[in-house]
Formats: structure tokens, C-alpha cells, sequence
């Protein structure tokens, strides 16, 4: 019965945001003064980032009126194909068969990058360990070892806990740390990166990953490889763990599109993405 | 010869500040009938659940004063309810069976006691109903709900259910007021028959009823006991007026 | 005019009835729908007999075995701490307490059915599972005992409501009848009041069992997400609404990652359905 409410909560919001889609485009049209709306949806990660550029932006500009919803990475990519948006979030790169599609809609997916995020694997405080290889973050991902001490740790269990498989964190984890291997099935799936935080800071066997941006004291970040996983090793590649966040618009942007992107990318904007825990661009 | 059973001594009863019964003094022949007749709200019920502690039930219930049976007082502060209960069993206006077999209906009071074995089970359910005059009528089908019972059968099933636990009195409180002439008639000459074995309180509205079952009766008025003795003399020759007036029926 | 008021309240409350009719069968048709197209690439002994669920993953699985389990231990883990709570709180209520403490446990139990399911997940994340981690000494507070605690005091409200009104039902003409045969309170509510209201008492049961297996922010937020099947009750488990809340957001429409999510449903339905007929059965054998 829950289920019903779940179904029809998602079919109202489809059909409110479609409504909202349609009402946008017509009011684009405005040109290129600063002047109109921009809405934007996707990514969770990105989220932090869109919404204190925006509040920014729409203060020195008070005419413009800039919307920002969440979502994931995935509805921001379909929400631009579906032109519902004029700009969407996402926390990977878009994968080819989403670029294909667009491509058989007439849709030319261009990818914007606003900021770099690394991947920090975390552990609770209490724990002594301080590096672990990629090759040992594998094999404690996949339930070869279960208990701290086989890493030179203290003798405490394991206790895996990941992001849930559908969020882009979990991707790219899954992805460049995990290098595509099937994260074992007893690993506890948290819905948010406060969850994962909160998980390891309460649980003192936890290992967990969550982006830069929401790290806290509260929680342990381990060297991957031996380097730290700070801004500047992800700026400078050497750290292993780390993506790009995207804004995607339909083609090069344009117009009001186009100065509320530069912004980002402006050094002011890039500013308010590092305040946000983010790493900039270049 | 004819042995006091139960004594009332100065029964004082309130519901909250509604004086109930007016001091109380009453008695209860042993294997007689007897009757409590009266117009509607004089206390009659109310008197017949202080026998066997009923009233204990209800929060708003104060009671004073003492009931002896046999000479032991059942207020007491030693006495023990259930026992109380088992001795004095009862049976309501309305047939209460429970939603059980009619086996396990009888067996009630036995199990609550903690009686196991089916032999000893078995024959107190038999001779009950029989005693109930029930017997004939239920032994085929023993296990089956007894709320497939019709309601006459049901009021005998109930007045079973009281004699299993082999009690000393029988409070009956309008007991064929919800049933038929022929089922009515059935529970009168029960009653009559079970007598040799208990001593049997009825209150009825019925006054034809109390003539022609009771041995004794009481009427009371407004919670005072207004005159109390053999039947055949209270129906006859009534001491006081009041009694006279309800007989004959000028109110009631 | 008295017939045309009366054709008129004929059709209205027959709209009324149609109306949730056809909303279920949308629903049901929904389900269907979305629900079939994945076993033209899953095999229904996959989706039934492997647990291996790894929907994102590069070589996909869809064995829908280990959320079945997750669910079904969350929701009888909560059975077993709501039914004797609410039962009790229902006797308590209903054949116990004096009118002064009635009117004061109510409201409140009430209060406790209003809360909303997310503070419950909050309250089992931030509170109860740290709790348990340094109290019991295991290594994980996200697990089916949590889950089932809070799923649990959830559905004490559900059942104890409903068990008490099924309890104040039964005529006090039996509760007479049993104290009159010189039971005492306690014989006369366990062999003569509940078995009276025995229907509305497992009624509670099931509606209780309904909430808990349809509960989906609970379980998102303490019972740990873990694909697998628990082998202990303080493994983390993920119940089958949490794969379809949780990765319906991300999932790309019309993938057969999106048709297994409305799979899943498709079976919860099922689960639900199955009880609720076995109930009626049941009950309806029972009463007659
Ligand atoms: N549970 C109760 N709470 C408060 N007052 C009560 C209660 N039961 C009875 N009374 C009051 O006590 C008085 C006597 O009632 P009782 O039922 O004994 O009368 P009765 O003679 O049996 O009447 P009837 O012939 O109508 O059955 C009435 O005034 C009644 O309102
Ligand atoms: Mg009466």
C-alpha cells in the first residue's frame, strides 16, 4: 500500500516538473540581459555547488531567477535530453549510450566542468590504520579480509560500509576504486554521504568512502597509495580516487546560461566551490 | 426444619452518592426458593450481586455492613473472591455463554482451577447438564460452539456452567425474562427440581413466577426490604399496603 | 424529487466505489506493465532463487532472493517485539488501567502512531544504533535487530489501537459470567476476553504486518542495505522497498534495472496479497 503512495507521489512530480519544463521555455526567450530563469536539476553531489553559486549569482542579479532541484547524476542527464532543464547536474561523466540518445533526440550533450571531487575512504577515529593500498581497499571491499588486524590494524571486524548502488559516488568508487569488481554482499548501503559519515563515526570498525566536501573531524580519512587525500593531490592527479563534476547543457551554453557557467568558472565562483568542500577546476 | 444459610447485617450500599440499599437485614433459607420481587430500580440486582461480590466490579460501589454465609462473613478481608464465587454461582438475565464449545462452557470452572484430567472433566460436564436438563438435547453435539444453542437452551447451558462448580447457592437475576413461555416454563420447574441440591436466590418481575416457584419471598421498595416471609402468606395476607398495591398491580 | 434525490445518491456513492476499484486495477496494471518486460532479459528462477542482486553493476544480476528476506525479517523481527508490547498495552488499557491513566496513556500512544516514519529512522540511526554498539558489543548498529526495534515500536500504536477496541467489544456480559464462575482477572482476560476478540486482535496483526513490510524509510536508514541473506539477526539486511525507493531515483528510465524495480513491487504486492487472503480465510472460518 505504501507502494501505491510511493508511485503516485512519483507520477505527481513528474507531471509537476514537466508543467514547470514547459512554462521555462518559453520564458528563455528573454535574451541575453540579465534578465529571465535558469533552472537546473541532477546530481546531489553537485548540489552544495549550484545552490550557493546561484544565491550568489541571483544577488548581484537580482532579475534572474535560478531554480535548483537534486535528483541524482541520471535525472539530471535525463532532464536535459528531455529539455525539461537548461542545465543538468552530474557527478560522473556522461556514459555513451545516454550521449547516443541524446544524439538520436537531436540533443548535443555538452559537458561543463565546474569543480573536482575525490573520493576520501574514511575510517572511525579509534582505528590506527592510516594507508591503504587501492589493492587493499579491493580486497577489503570484496570480503578478503575481516578483520583490521590482517592489515596491520587493531583486532577488530570489518564492518563494510558503501553508498548506495545507485548514486554517483558509488560509481565512481565503484569504478576507479574498485576497478569494476562486485563490492561483497554483506556490505552495509547507506543512502547519503551523511549517513556513510555518521555510520563510520558511530560504528568504531566502520570503513566507508564519502566525497571531499563532507568530510568532518569526526571521522578518520586514509591515504590512498600513500598520498593524502586533500585538494591539491586531487588537483595535481595524484590522488587515485577522485571525478570531475559537471554541469551538461544542451550544446555550448548560451545567453544568461552561458554568464551564470563563466560565473562558476570565474575565480569568485570557484571560490564558493572550494568553501563548499570542493576542489577547483584548475 | 428449616437452616439459615445466608445472614445480611446492616447492608449499606452507594453508587458514588446514589444511597442504594437502605441497612439491610436478610435471610436465606437453605434448599428454599426465594423470591426478590419489586418495581424496577428498588435494588433487587444490585442485592443479589453483593452475594457473590459482583459489585466488587464496579469502582463507583460502596459497601457496608456484612453478608455471612454460614456464619463467615464474605466481606471479610481474609475471604477469598473466587471462592466466594464458586460457592455463590450466578446466572444473569441474558445467556452469557462464552464463544466456546458447550463442553468447555461447563468445563469453565473446573479448568480455571486447574482441573486436568478428561475423566473427572468429562462426568462433572454430564451430570451438570444433566442436572440442567440439557443433557438430552446437547450430548451429540458436546463440541460444537454453544452459541448455535437457541436462547432457552443457552440460559440452561449457563445455569450448567454455575452448577459445575457444585455451589451452595444459585443467584438467578430475571433469568427468563429474554425467553419464550415454553422455555420459561422449563427453567421454573428446573428450578423446583434443583432445590433438594441448592439453595436458589431469583429475582423476577414475574409475579406469577415468584407464586408459583418460590417459597419465600421479599419485596422490596426503594432500597428497604418491606416485608419478607413464606410466599403463600406474602401473597395472601401482605402486612403492609405497599406490597398489596404491587401484587394487585396498581404500580410496578 | 425524492426519487431523483434517491437515483442521485445511488450514483454517487456507486462512483465512490468504482473510483478505488479502478485505482487499484490502475495500480495493479501499472505494476504489470512495468513490471513483465524485465523477464524478457531475467529469468524468473534468477528473480526468485539467486540473491546476487547488482543492478549498476558491469555484469548485471537481478536475484530478488536476499531483498525477499530482508524484507520478511525486518517485518517479523517487528512482530516480535509489537505483538506482545501492543497486546499487553491493549490489555492494559482496555481491562487494567483506571479511567485517569486511560485518558492519559492514550492520547499518547496516539501521539506515538503520528510521528513521522523518517524521525523513527532518525531516531534508530543517531540514536538506538549507537546505542546498541556500545551496549551489546556488536560491530554494527545498521542490522535486522534495530530495524525490527524501531519497525516494531512503529506498529505498537496499530496494534494496540485496534487490538483494544477489538478488547472493549466484547460484551461485559462474558467478563461477568467468567468472574461469576470465580475466574479472577487474569483467567478471565486470557481465556474468556481475548479469545473473544480474537478476529480484531489478529485483524491488528496483519494490519501491523502490512505496515511493517510496506515501511520504506525505516528500513532505508537503519536496516543496513545489505543484499545478502542474514544468517544472523545482526546481519544488515535490504528489504525490497528499499531497492525501489532508493534506486528508482537513479535509475534510467526503461532500463531493465527500472522493469526489476516495478518486479519487486510486483512481488511485495504479492506478499501482501497472499496474507491478507490467508487472514480472511482464516478468520472467516473461524467465526462461522
Ligand atoms: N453500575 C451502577 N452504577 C451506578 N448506579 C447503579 C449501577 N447499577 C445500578 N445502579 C443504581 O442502583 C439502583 C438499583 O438498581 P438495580 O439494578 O439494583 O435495580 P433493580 O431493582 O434490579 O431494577 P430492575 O428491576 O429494573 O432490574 C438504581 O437506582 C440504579 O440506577
Ligand atoms: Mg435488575
Amino acid at each position: 500500500m505504501k507502494l501505491t503512495k510511493v508511485i503516485l507521489a512519483l507520477v505527481a512530480i513528474l507531471a509537476i516538473a514537466m508543467f514547470v519544463g514547459c512554462n521555462n521555455q518559453n520564458q528563455e526567450q528573454t535574451g541575453s540581459t540579465l534578465e529571465g530563469k535558469i533552472t537546473m536539476s541532477g546530481s546531489t553531489t553537485v548540489l552544495p555547488i549550484a545552490q550557493a553559486c546561484a544565491e550568489e549569482f541571483m544577488n548581484q542579479n537580482p532579475k534572474v531567477n535560478i531554480s535548483v532541484r537534486g535528483g541524482g547524476s541520471s535525472i539530471g542527464i535525463k532532464d536535459i535530453m528531455a529539455g525539461t532543464v537548461e542545465i543538468g547536474n552530474a557527478s560522473r561523466d556522461a556514459k555513451g549510450k545516454e550521449i547516443n540518445k541524446a544524439k538520436e533526440s537531436g540533443i548535443d550533450l555538452y559537458q561543463n566542468v565546474v569543480a573536482n571531487d575525490g573520493i576520501a575512504i574514511i575510517v572511525n577515529p579509534k582505528n590506527t590504520i592510516t594507508n591503504l593500498t587501492l589493492e587493499q581497499i579491493q580486497a577489503i571491499y570484496t570480503g578478503k579480509y575481516t578483520n583490521w588486524n590482517e592489515l596491520g590494524g587493531p583486532d577488530m571486524n570489518i564492518v563494510l560500509i558503501s553508498r548506495d548502488t545507485s548514486s554517483g559516488t558509488y560509481e565512481v568508487f565503484y569504478e576507479i576504486a574498485m576497478k569494476k569488481q562486485n563490492i561483497v554482499q554483506n556490505c552495509i548501503m547507506v543512502a547519503s554521504n551523511n549517513a556513510a559519515v555518521t555510520s563510520v563515526k558511530d560504528t568504531p570498525g566502520a570503513i566507508s568512502y564519502a566525497g571531499l566536501g563532507y568530510l568532518s573531524s569526526s571521522v578518520k580519512p586514509v591515504q590512498v597509495n600513500g598520498v593524502d587525500p586533500t585538494m591539491a593531490n586531487v588537483l595535481s592527479g595524484k590522488y587515485a580516487v577522485a571525478r570531475k563534476l559537471n554541469m551538461y547543457t544542451n550544446g555550448a551554453p548560451q545567453g544568461i546560461t552561458k554568464t551564470f557557467i563563466d560565473f562558476i568558472l570565474s575565480d569568485e565562483g570557484q571560490k564558493i566551490v572550494e568553501k563548499q568542500g570542493f576542489i577547483k577546476v584548475k | 426444619m428449616v437452616k439459615e444459610l445466608i445472614k445480611t447485617k446492616n447492608l449499606k450500599l452507594w453508587f458514588t452518592d446514589n444511597y442504594v440499599l437502605h441497612d439491610l437485614d436478610f435471610t436465606v433459607y437453605e434448599k428454599k426458593i426465594t423470591a426478590l420481587i419489586g418495581p424496577s430500580g428498588c435494588g433487587k440486582s444490585t442485592l443479589l450481586r453483593s452475594f457473590n461480590r459482583m459489585n466488587d466490579l464496579i469502582p463507583e460501589c460502596k459497601i457496608e455492613g456484612e453478608i455471612l454465609l454460614e456464619g463467615q462473613n464474605i466481606y471479610d478481608s481474609k475471604a477469598d473472591v473466587t471462592d466466594v464465587r464458586t460457592k455463590i454461582g450466578m446466572v444473569f438475565q441474558r445467556p452469557n455463554p462464552f464463544p466456546k464449545t458447550i463442553y468447555n462452557n461447563v468445563a469453565y470452572g473446573l479448568q480455571i482451577r486447574g482441573e486436568k484430567r478428561k475423566s473427572v472433566l468429562d462426568d462433572v460436564v454430564e451430570k451438570s447438564l444433566r442436572d440442567a436438563w440439557i443433557w438430552d438435547e446437547v450430548k451429540d453435539r458436546l463440541h460444537t460452539s454453544a452459541l448455535s444453542l437457541s436462547g432457552g437452551q443457552q440460559q440452561r447451558m449457563c445455569i450448567a456452567r454455575a452448577l459445575a462448580n457444585q455451589p451452595k447457592v444459585l443467584l438467578l437475576d430475571e433469568p427468563t425474562s429474554a425467553l419464550d413461555p415454553k422455555s420459561t416454563a422449563k427453567i421454573e420447574e428446573l428450578c423446583i427440581d434443583l432445590k433438594d441440591k441448592v439453595t436458589i436466590l431469583i429475582v423476577t418481575h414475574n409475579i406469577a413466577q415468584a407464586g408459583r416457584i418460590s417459597d419465600y419471598t421479599t419485596f422490596m421498595y426503594l432500597g428497604d426490604i418491606i416485608e419478607f416471609g413464606e410466599t403463600k402468606r406474602v401473597f395472601t395476607v401482605p402486612k403492609d399496603k405497599r406490597t398489596e398495591d404491587y401484587l394487585t398491580g396498581v404500580f410496578g | 424529487m425524492k426519487v431523483f434525490k434517491e437515483i442521485l445518491f445511488k450514483a454517487v456513492t456507486y462512483f465512490a466505489a468504482i473510483f478505488s476499484i479502478l485505482a487499484l486495477f490502475g495500480i495493479i496494471l501499472t505494476l504489470f506493465m512495468e513490471g513483465i518486460p524485465m523477464f524478457q532479459e531475467v529469468s524468473l528462477r534468477e528473480f526468485l532463487f539467486s540473491s546476487a542482486w547488482y543492478p549498476t553493476n558491469e555484469h548485471q544480476s537481478f536475484g530478488a532472493l536476499a531483498l525477499f528476506f530482508g524484507s520478511l525479517a525486518v517485518t517479523i523481527g517487528a512482530l516480535v517485539i509489537a505483538v506482545p508490547i501492543g497486546l499487553g498495552t491493549a490489555v492494559y488499557i482496555s481491562e487494567i488501567a483506571g479511567s485517569r491513566t486511560k485518558e492519559i496513556i492514550k492520547p499518547m500512544i496516539e501521539l506515538l502512531a503520528g510521528i513521522p516514519s523518517v524521525v523513527y529512522g532518525l531516531f534508530g540511526m543517531a540514536f538506538l544504533a549507537p546505542f546498541l554498539i556500545r551496549n551489546i558489543g556488536i560491530d554494527s548498529g545498521l542490522n535486522i535487530f534495530t530495524a525490527s526495534i524501531v519497525l516494531g515500536i512503529m506498529i505498537i500504536p496499530i496494534i494496540s489501537s485496534m487490538s483494544e477496541d477489538a478488547l472493549s467489544t466484547v460484551p461485559r456480559a462474558l467478563r461477568e459470567a467468567s468472574y461469576g464462575l470465580g475466574a479472577t482477572r487474569w483467567e478471565t482476560i486470557t481465556r474468556v476476553v481475548i479469545p473473544s476478540a480474537k478476529t480484531g486482535i489478529i485483524g491488528s496483526f496483519v494490519l501491523g504486518f502490512g505496515r511493517a513490510i510496506g515501511e520504506t524509510m525505516v528500513v532505508i536508514m537503519v536496516a543496513g542495505g545489505a543484499a545478502q541473506i542474514p544468517s544472523s539477526v545482526f546481519d544488515p539486511v535490504r528489504p525490497l522497498t528499499t531497492s525501489i525507493a532508493v534506486e528508482m531515483a537513479e535509475t534510467v528510465l526503461g532500463s531493465i534495472h527500472f522493469h526489476s524495480l516495478f518486479a519487486l513491487a510486483i512481488m511485495l504486492f504479492i506478499i501482501t496479497f497472499i496474507t491478507n487472503l490467508f487472514t480472511e480465510l482464516f478468520l472467516f472460518k473461524k467465526v462461522k
